[in-house]
């Protein structure tokens, strides 16, 4: 990949996801400062990279389990941190971000690395409430007290409120279309 | 120029949202694998990547009217890369009897020429009850064509779409 150009996707909070193009020999700070996300004095922020998966691999008598996904140093180049098979990058306030789900009047938590999907969180509620298989697959999460079921591939740091770092959601059956 | 709903469209298709599930090879604009070109603006033809299956494609093509995007829907439905044309019945994609996908891929409704899902331009129009059984899936000025490809990626990869 020398001199090749990378398509990186930046997410943080509050504001739409960013394609930006990167050279392997960038720090990663040169980019998200290039792209603006990063400004002076933002230095209480953490950068994460890639999509998380850990919490599928728990096993089932973990009660309130955590994602050890570290925050990346941000002075290492594009090449090092190995962005080409990464690609997603996540600039967020919160280490965690602890998801409550609820089913069936149980709930189940786990605190998440804000780089994981929906997709991931709705996979591991499946696990965790004995979902799994064909039938399992109709359940997909809703935020709580809302109708707001967030796309599989939308990230939970981008879903939480800027000043919170935790997300409650329902475990619901989707509907098929009648009438 | 083009006009508003295609520069949306556009911009859509340029965005991280879209660009992530093409890069994992979830969706795309068809293109380079075997069609010269796009039909006139407001047509669009795109691939969707589906679950193995035996004797089934490993993708299916839509064609999507794309008319207001986005505040109007999208509509459309499947579409035959070679005859390029609406896809035939019998090869279209299947699902467990009753389930989601055999609903959304219905084609005993309309001829076929739409999905049965609330995100289709046609079915939203027809079912007035839709928005109050099923509020989380209200097509409004904040979904994009991604969206719509989530929801058919995700029947296509479900345990219960069965093939053709």
């Amino acid at each position: 990949m020398v001199g090749e150009e990378l398509e990186l996707f930046i997410h943080s909070q509050g504001v739409k996801p960013k394609v930006a193009m990167a050279r392997p020999h960038e720090t990663l700070r040169e980019v998200l400062v290039r792209t603006e996300v990063l400004k002076e004095g933002h230095d209480d922020l953490l950068v994460f990279v890639g999509e998380w998966e850990e919490a599928l691999n728990e096993g089932d008598e973990i009660e309130e389990g955590e994602d050890r996904h570290d925050a990346v140093d941000i002075n290492l180049t594009v090449e090092v941190l190995e962005l080409h098979r990464h690609r997603h990058i996540h600039v967020h306030k919160c280490k965690r971000v602890a998801v409550e789900v609820n089913f069936n009047g149980r709930t189940k938590r786990h605190r998440f690395s804000p780089a994981t999907t929906v997709g991931v969180v709705t996979r591991w509620a499946r696990k965790r409430f004995k979902l799994e298989g064909a039938a399992g697959a109709e359940y997909v999460l809703q935020i709580c007290k809302t109708t707001k079921q967030p796309r599989p591939s939308e990230h939970l740091g981008e879903l939480v409120e800027p000043s919170v770092c935790a997300i409650c959601f329902d475990l619901v059956k989707e509907i098929t279309p009648q009438g | 120029m083009d006009k508003p709903d295609q520069r949306l469209f556009d911009a859509d298709v340029a965005s991280v949202d879209f660009r992530a599930g093409a890069l994992k090879g979830y969706w795309g604009l068809a293109g380079a694998d075997g069609l010269a070109e796009q039909p006139a603006w407001p047509s669009r033809i795109l691939w969707i990547a589906a679950a193995p299956r035996e004797k089934a494609p490993d993708r299916y093509y839509v064609q999507l009217d794309l008319s207001g995007y986005r505040t109007d829907a999208p509509t459309g439905t499947f579409w035959n890369p070679n005859s390029k044309a609406t896809l035939e019945f019998g090869l279209r994609p299947k699902g467990r009897p009753g389930s989601r996908v055999a609903m959304v891929f219905r084609t005993d409704w309309e001829n076929g020429r739409a999905f049965y899902h609330p995100y289709d331009r046609v079915a939203a129009k027809g079912h007035a009850d839709w928005p109050r059984d099923q509020p989380s899936l209200i097509w409004d000025s904040d979904h994009t064509i991604v969206h719509y490809l989530e929801e058919i990626h995700s029947l296509l990869n479900s345990g219960d779409y069965v093939g053709l």
